[in-house]
């Protein structure tokens, strides 16, 4: 067939998609959590203080803050009531731990159609081995997927 | 003396789950469980059929 470079990724496709692989076919170009998650999103180490970050959270305007280790692996998650908590106490303490994370390929009208079924303000995304990739927002979710649902209707 | 759990049904597979794999809410009146949850979003692939065909 004239392929002269063939591999076998034994993790299978659903892993490759997992790790924001680059994709082909149809609805390759549709937009998925991982283009609409915020790179950008404050984090914070397990031994930090409540106090220091919730200075740096809101220095960015965020209401969110997502706590990782150093290979940015995602151990918990500090919503906005999360960060009212006393600002002596150790982020640890005060984090929701474990927090469900998504994967960088779920289509995004997906995800906006469950944040807003789930009333859920955001949501981590992140590789399969946990790496932070970015917290999707759900207004940013739902813009964008009407953003999508409008154009797909003007091309039909 | 320990807890217990709070109980919700899989709103796809009526499966007894702790909370919501979705949203972590023990109460979610759409919870749903993780297996349910990763086909849903094209995170998992779905079981094979019991009669393997």
């Amino acid at each position: 067939m004239g392929f002269t470079q063939v591999y076998d990724y034994v993790a299978g496709k659903l892993d490759w998609l997992a790790a924001g692989g680059p994709i082909e076919g149809t609805g390759a170009g549709r937009p998925r959590a991982g283009e609409v998650a915020r790179g950008d999103v404050p984090t914070c180490a397990l031994d930090e203080h409540l106090g220091e970050v919730q200075g740096r959270v809101r220095a960015a305007g965020w209401d969110a803050c997502v706590v990782v280790n150093q290979e940015r692996v995602v151990l918990g998650l500090l919503r906005a009531k999360e960060l009212e908590g006393d600002p002596a106490s150790r982020i640890e303490a005060a984090m929701r731990p474990g927090p469900s994370t998504f994967r960088p390929h779920v289509p995004i009208a997906e995800m906006a159609h469950r944040m807003v079924e789930h009333d859920l303000e955001n949501a981590p995304i992140t590789t399969s081995d946990g790496r932070l990739v970015g917290l999707l927002r759900r207004a940013d979710a739902v813009r964008t997927a009407h953003e999508l649902h409008q154009a797909e209707g003007d091309s039909s | 003396m320990t807890q217990a759990a709070p109980v919700v049904d899989c709103a796809a597979c009526d499966k007894a789950i702790d909370c919501c794999e979705f949203c972590d809410r023990p109460g979610c009146p759409a919870a749903i469980c993780y297996r349910c949850l990763g086909v849903a979003l094209g995170q998992a692939a779905p079981g094979l059929h019991d009669h393997g065909g």
